[in-house]
């Protein structure tokens, strides 16, 4: 599984990070979670409001950080 | 072109379907309030809520009962197992969604007024992962 956050890097999109990375720990899963902090790349993916979570190419949450609970159950799909 | 993403540092999470919440620090004299109020300025700085004092809740101010009426969520912050911040929700009627406290989170209750960012953090993190979710 592969599990993006994107945003600029704002604290909002680092809550998001470690929000996932707690998430990801707690299912015992394994996955890949990347940071995409690239405007260009953001746009692209037609991410209007960060920070967005994407998994496995599907766009999850967009312009919000979702706590803990709310991820277990995005991941586990 | 197309136009450069917004970020929701801003006020645009309602937008998004975020939430919007109002934030109580139950803001004791021991060391734990006075974290609970560092931790809901950090929360409101950084875009999760809008801090408000708990004793204009405890005194019934129907200004205040709109504002709540109209958000999404109260979160809770007492510093120890008194509960006193939860004691006055409940006693003006409101139910929090998010309910922290600080001892439980490992922080010990002392009556002094050093505070350091690492507790601060602590209880900010908690609010964001949702760890006080009833």
């Amino acid at each position: 599984m592969k599990i993006e956050v994107l945003g600029t890097g704002c604290m909002k999109c680092k809550r998001l990070f470690k929000n996932v990375e707690i998430a990801v720990k707690e299912l015992g899963i394994t996955a890949e979670i990347v940071k995409v902090d690239d405007i260009s790349e953001i746009i692209n993916r037609g991410v209007m409001l960060t920070p967005a979570l994407a998994v496995d190419g599907d766009m999850k949450v967009s312009g919000r950080v979702a706590d803990v609970k709310e991820l277990k159950e995005i991941l586990k799909g | 072109m197309a136009s450069r993403p917004e970020c929701a540092c801003g006020d645009t999470s309602a937008l998004a379907g975020g939430k919007k919440r109002i934030i109580f620090p139950c803001a004791g004299t021991a060391n734990v309030g006075l974290i609970s109020n560092a931790a809901a300025l950090q929360l409101a700085e950084e875009g999760y809520g809008v801090a408000t004092c708990i004793a204009l809740l405890g005194s019934g101010d129907p200004g205040l009962k709109k504002r709540i009426a109209d958000a999404d969520e109260v979160v809770i912050i007492d510093g120890c197992p008194m509960t006193c911040g939860a004691k006055i929700a409940n006693a003006q009627g409101v139910i929090p969604a998010q309910h922290i406290v600080i001892t439980g989170l490992g922080i010990d209750k002392v009556y002094e007024k050093n505070v350091t960012e690492d507790e601060v953090e602590l209880v900010v993190s908690a609010a964001w992962e949702g760890k006080g979710r009833t």
